[in-house]
């Protein structure tokens, strides 16, 4: 922010003789342009997969293709491919254009993109073979995750570069937010995937339970915001006044936008978490963040929508504004109801519900798709320099897409407020209305087939979408023309403008103070903006997260609460391989309707030893966090060969394959020793870790045979999972009426689970 | 000692309030600067920036 006072002003000869020319790098837009329309259809087509399998559950083809491993693929493609991709493409011309300067490395821009395609496709590959870290929306294990961080600082550097080499002095607000996004999503990324190798595709997170969902939380609602607001919101301050061919209706009121989303957004995550183990003051916290937050996302969507004064006779006609009014539309509805739903009360009603799930598809299916769609849409004809195919299909598009997101919104909305009316519906008796939980699954069938009609109708949308871009790019010219910019370069220093015409800065350091030019100055420096954007980022998360992790009263332990064995452990790894973790809770909240159907709330302590925490966000199967020793060990086999044999109205998927894969005991000595690294005190099973996971083993297939099950089980998989089971929620109650809450470590001896 | 015992004694709990303070304090500040009216004219010109993709907008050279 070095700013000379006293420099003489340059004449316009020397002005002239600085002139530059120089040119626009659209060949990388039209890449990401491509690769955004290439994974909208794979992560859509996904979707619509998994949403035919919630109905109809003879979809799911084991063991690759279950509901449990696609439905991380489906989030996966649609945030990271389909929204990345989009992002990127509208940064690398909107900035370009911006800072009046090409990006300021091709070589950065194509190992960007190669990079960003690699990763996408290591997802699709990974996931379904079940490797995966089970947290929301960070489900890639750590190789891809250290790809991410190299690609991420190439996009950075690459970036920022551009902003040093730039030809504006100020760096519109559009340019604020991508820099932000960069940012936090780095520290996000990295902070939240800290974890220990136990394989090639194997980790385990460095923090456990309660903690490690608080940190899961914070990086999954600020993925939300970094990945799926700021970035669109840079885009929408572009290309709205692009489309609308006027200025932003306020440019002030964006930058406060800005400013408000950054000290705000980064608190709002523990919202994610409100009655579970996590201590109470920071659930607060959370929520008074995001009710805050109503202010500057409406007064965002209203300074967009205000953009069309004077305008709005274009909408009429013109699909590209139609895109833009409900794609804002839905960042209104979205960041409304994400409020909402963030107070407590209503929290307790739409959590772990469908509720969750109709409120992401209504701000991701309008605000990330259409405004992806409008983008393209008005990029097309400028990047293939040549008209758009068909303004009919747009049309077409923009109306199919409209009533797929509204059958799919009402439908699912209808499921949420259901079953989480019925999870809290007590008959006269005081007792659970549905006390059987797949009823509450079973009434909601319906609704997904609505849902399938309305995911279906979206994707028909981006499959004419799709047709009409690639039409458009058939009918380029032979040879695009690449037109030559000249501008001046950008003097080392500056001059700050005037206050007004007739009154210059004053030369005063309280002069500048009570003017504050000191905001003008962080407008035109990428390095000092980036840092303070880093500072009100990091001292929030700093401020809100230490305490849970550093002060011990905030998680105490639990004497009782022991280690899995590792046989256990084994059975935990495959609840996280076939993605149960999708459909199953592991967190009793502290309200009656819950404590009723499944039993004690959940204690921070039970988890400590849960890397990673399981805690799950959605029940699409009951809470299994007190499932140890309610069933028998056959009815576990049997469950998993067919639930429908066991459960008729039943929705998961047979796992046959459990039953004839054997369980992997060379691999478990590894595992455990993971655990031991990060503190879990394994005693005995370090070094013995497979020969105790026979042993339990035995006694499990010997329980199998002499019931019925049949013999052989001890070396099958299943047989680990059911002693993952069996496990869960058993410790505490081993220790009821002599449950010590303390807060010392627990002992370290004589650990290894009790088969 | 541990880290987790010396934090837990450190008794920090004032200072997640002192923080939200001067956050509460910078965000007043640039509330105070953006909608000034003695600086609408700038930012009026600022707002032209995304519709013009050849000329900059905003003052490249001293004096200008």
């Amino acid at each position: 922010m070095s700013e000379a006072r006293s420099v003489p002003a340059e004449s316009a000869a020397a002005a002239a003789a600085r002139l530059e020319s120089f040119s626009y790098d659209d060949a990388i837009v039209r890449k990401f342009l491509f690769a955004t329309i290439l994974w909208g259809i794979v992560g859509m087509l996904v979707g619509v997969i998994i949403a035919v399998q919630m109905a109809w559950p003879d979809a799911n083809l084991a063991p690759y293709l279950t509901f449990g491993r696609l439905r991380p693929l489906h989030t996966n493609a649609v945030i990271f491919a389909f929204a990345g991709n989009a992002i990127f493409t509208g940064v690398y011309y909107s900035t370009q254009r911006l800072c009046k300067a090409r990006m300021y490395s091709d070589g950065l821009s194509a190992a960007h993109f190669w990079g960003w395609q690699l990763i996408i496709v290591a997802a699709a590959i990974t996931l379904p073979l079940g490797y995966t870290q089970a947290k929301e929306y960070a489900e890639l294990e750590w190789p891809i995750d250290i790809l991410i961080t190299v690609v991420w600082v190439i996009f950075a550097v690459n970036f920022i570069g551009t902003l040093i080499r730039r030809r504006e002095r100020h760096l519109y607000v559009a340019l604020w937010f991508y820099l932000a996004s960069i940012i936090t999503v780095a520290i996000l990324h990295i902070f939240n995937n800290l974890a220990i190798p136990a394989g090639a595709f194997k980790s385990y997170s460095i923090y456990a339970g309660v903690q490690d969902a608080f940190m899961q939380w914070w990086y999954g609602h600020n993925a939300v915001a970094f990945f799926l607001t700021t970035p669109f919101l840079g885009l929408m301050y572009y290309f709205m006044p692009k489309a609308a061919e006027g200025p932003i209706f306020s440019y002030r009121l964006s930058i406060l936008h800005f400013w408000s989303l950054v000290f705000m957004y980064i608190w709002a995550g523990p919202h994610h978490l409100h009655y579970t183990s996590l201590p109470e003051w920071a659930t607060t916290i959370g929520m008074l963040f995001s009710v805050m937050l109503w202010a500057p996302s409406w007064g965002g969507m209203i300074n967009g929508l205000m953009t069309l004064r004077g305008a709005w006779h274009k909408v009429a006609d013109d699909p590209i504004l139609k895109f833009m009014v409900i794609a804002l539309t839905g960042y209104g509805m979205a960041t409304f109801e994400g409020p909402m739903m963030s107070i407590k009360t209503v929290n307790a009603l739409s959590h772990y519900t469908d509720w969750t799930i109709a409120h992401v598809h209504s701000g991701a299916l309008t605000w990330n798709g259409f405004l992806t769609f409008a983008m393209i849409y008005w990029l097309a004809p400028r990047l293939f320099q040549t008209e758009l195919y068909s303004k009919k299909l747009m049309n077409t598009h923009f109306w199919i897409g409209t009533v797929g997101v509204v059958l799919y919104i009402v439908a699912i909305y209808s499921a949420g407020v259901t079953q989480g009316l019925m999870w809290r519906a007590f008959d006269e008796t005081g007792r659970l209305q549905y006390p059987d939980f797949v009823e509450t699954v079973a009434r909601l069938i319906p609704m997904y087939w609505v849902r399938v009609v309305g995911g279906t109708m979206y994707l028909t949308g981006v499959i004419l979408f799709a047709y009409n871009i690639l039409k458009t790019w058939a009918s380029r010219p032979a040879t695009y023309v690449v037109p030559v910019i000249q501008a001046p370069s950008l003097t080392k220093v500056y001059v700050p403008e005037p206050l007004r015409p007739d009154v210059d800065v004053p030369t005063t350091a309280w002069g500048r103070f009570v003017n504050l030019t000191f905001h003008r100055a962080w407008e035109r420096a990428p390095v000092l903006f980036s840092v303070l954007t880093l500072v009100a980022v990091a001292v929030a998360s700093l401020f809100e997260i230490i305490p849970t992790f550093l002060i011990k009263s905030n998680v105490p332990t639990i004497a009782s609460v022991k280690p899995y064995s590792p046989l256990e452990l084994a059975g935990r790894d495959l609840y996280i391989r076939e993605g149960c973790f999708n459909c199953h809770s592991q967190m009793i909240r502290a309200l009656r309707f819950d404590t009723e159907r499944y039993g004690d709330y959940s204690k921070p302590g039970e988890s400590v030893y849960d890397h990673p925490f399981l805690f799950g966000s959605r029940r699409i199967g009951p809470d299994l966090a007190r499932e140890g020793g309610l069933k028998s060990n056959l009815w576990h086999l049997r469950h998993f060969q067919n639930p429908r044999e066991v459960n008729a109205k039943s929705i998961m998927p047979s796992y046959e394959h459990l039953l004839t894969d054997d369980i992997d005991f060379a691999q478990i000595q590894r595992r455990v020793d993971a655990m031991a690294m990060l503190g879990v005190p394994y005693g005995d099973a370090i070094g013995h870790a497979p020969e105790m996971a026979r042993a339990q083993a035995v006694l499990i297939g010997t329980d199998l045979a002499q019931t019925g099950g049949g013999p052989g089980f001890e070396t099958k998989e299943v047989t680990a999972l059911i002693a993952y089971l069996q496990r869960l929620g058993r410790d505490i109650q081993v220790g009821q009426g002599a449950v010590s809450i303390k807060s010392t470590a627990p002992a370290t001896k004589g650990a290894g689970g009790t088969p | 000692m541990s880290l987790t015992q010396l934090m837990s004694g450190a008794n920090l709990d004032g200072y997640a309030q002192v923080a939200l303070v001067l956050f509460l304090f910078a965000f007043v500040l640039i509330l105070w600067r953006v909608f000034s009216p003695r600086f609408r004219a700038q930012y009026a010109k600022d707002a032209l920036m995304p519709l013009d993709d050849e000329h900059p907008q905003t003052p490249r050279t001293p004096g200008e």
